[in-house]
């Protein structure tokens, strides 16, 4: 797979969801518009996804997805307890997350994944991969924060290699 | 139940607003300009929600059309202005 | 069928508004810029895209746009969480709590405005 059939296949859905009709035409403009994008991109590092290798990035996406949407509820339900408590019981501070993987894509990934949990916020990283992130509280997201990332990297490179 | 939910959705549309006024007072009380410029960042998320509820409330998809390009012009210029605060550049 | 679908976006709506509600509490009471960021995100994660879901499912016409605004959410609140956070930290606003292992990684420094 080309990597502007990657790009352009993805905008051609996005444009569909906007316009919001299947006619012929707007589907033509809708094709011309998504490759003319994708040929006016930027250079970008991005992996290539073989044909063969489609199944197996879709289900490992779809765990993926739903190994985040649990941190989230996970995250959001231990925030809102925190903040409900009159006593404020918080203990913030900056942890420091090797991410594990070197491409640039599988920590942005990853960084992606940690900051939308409520609760935990990637502030900085490094040229190594290391993720120093925001916790509410220290000591519960350092012991859970090492299984989680061994996780995300186990599916992430399921994704692009 | 379609009374309740008309009910609902305009105590829903209230409390929005009033959630959108709390942020704003963060913004013009707030330490330091970071901590105003989340209290932005805040305001315009609820004022993304208000176009929903009134979407749903003229049953109307237009608003959520709205909705997408407030979201688009926030969330950049709500980069932007952060990358501004401490480079002192946009770009 | 279809009061079953008008209950799932009432109980979609009331959930969203206490989660947004939550959120803006946290907002106020919490010390600092980074720990308030961790509220904001709480609204724009679950306030928004219930309140989206519920328009999802009320809203005729609107499948595909709620979801891509959905979509749309998901993918920018960690980036604005993230752009604020280390502006923050970069200007040097001052951390609560003690622990903090980026101390001296990055160059500090002084807000001017």
């Amino acid at each position: 797979m080309s990597h502007t059939l990657q790009f352009s296949v993805p905008l051609f859905l996005v444009y569909l969801a906007l316009t919001g009709n299947v006619e012929p035409a707007n589907l033509v403009v809708g094709a011309l518009v998504a490759v003319g994008i994708s040929l006016l991109r930027p250079k970008m590092d991005l992996p290539l996804i073989h044909w063969r290798r489609l199944p197996q990035f879709l289900w490992a996406g779809i765990r993926y997805l739903f190994i985040v949407a649990g941190d989230v509820i996970r995250g959001g339900l231990s925030t809102a307890r925190i903040v409900l408590d009159p006593n404020l019981p918080i203990n913030p501070g900056i942890i420091a997350i090797p991410s594990g993987t070197q491409s640039e894509l599988g920590t942005a990934l990853s960084a992606h994944s940690i900051s939308l949990s409520p609760g935990e916020m990637v502030v900085a990283i490094d040229d190594e991969g290391v993720m120093y992130t925001h916790c509410l509280n220290v000591d519960d997201s350092e012991r859970m924060v090492a299984d989680a990332q061994n996780l995300r990297k186990s599916l992430l490179s399921r994704m692009f290699e | 139940m379609k009374s309740l939910l008309d009910i609902t959705i305009w105590i829903v549309l209230i409390a929005h607003l009033f959630m959108a006024l709390v942020a704003a007072w963060r913004v013009w009380r707030g330490e330091n300009s970071l901590s105003r410029l989340a209290g932005l960042d805040l305001a315009s998320t609820l004022t993304i929600a208000v176009f929903v509820i009134i979407s749903i409330i003229r049953a109307n998809i237009i608003y959520i059309d709205v909705a997408i390009a407030a979201a688009a012009l926030s969330y950049i210029s709500t980069i932007a202005l952060a990358k501004y605060i401490s480079d002192h550049r946009v770009f | 069928m279809e009061t079953v679908l008008q209950l799932l976006a009432f109980l979609l709506l009331v959930l969203g508004t206490l989660f947004s509600l939550i959120g803006v509490i946290g907002f106020i009471r919490l010390p600092d810029v980074y720990t308030r960021l961790h509220a904001t995100g709480k609204v724009s994660v679950f306030g928004l895209v219930f309140l989206l879901l519920a328009a999802d499912i009320l809203t005729p016409l609107a499948t595909w746009k709620a979801l891509l605004l959905i979509f749309f959410v998901l993918a920018a609140s960690p980036a604005v969480a993230h752009a604020i956070s280390s502006s923050a930290y970069r200007t040097g606003v001052p951390l609560v709590g003690k622990r903090d292992d980026l101390k001296g990684k990055l160059e500090v420094g002084q807000e001017k405005d």
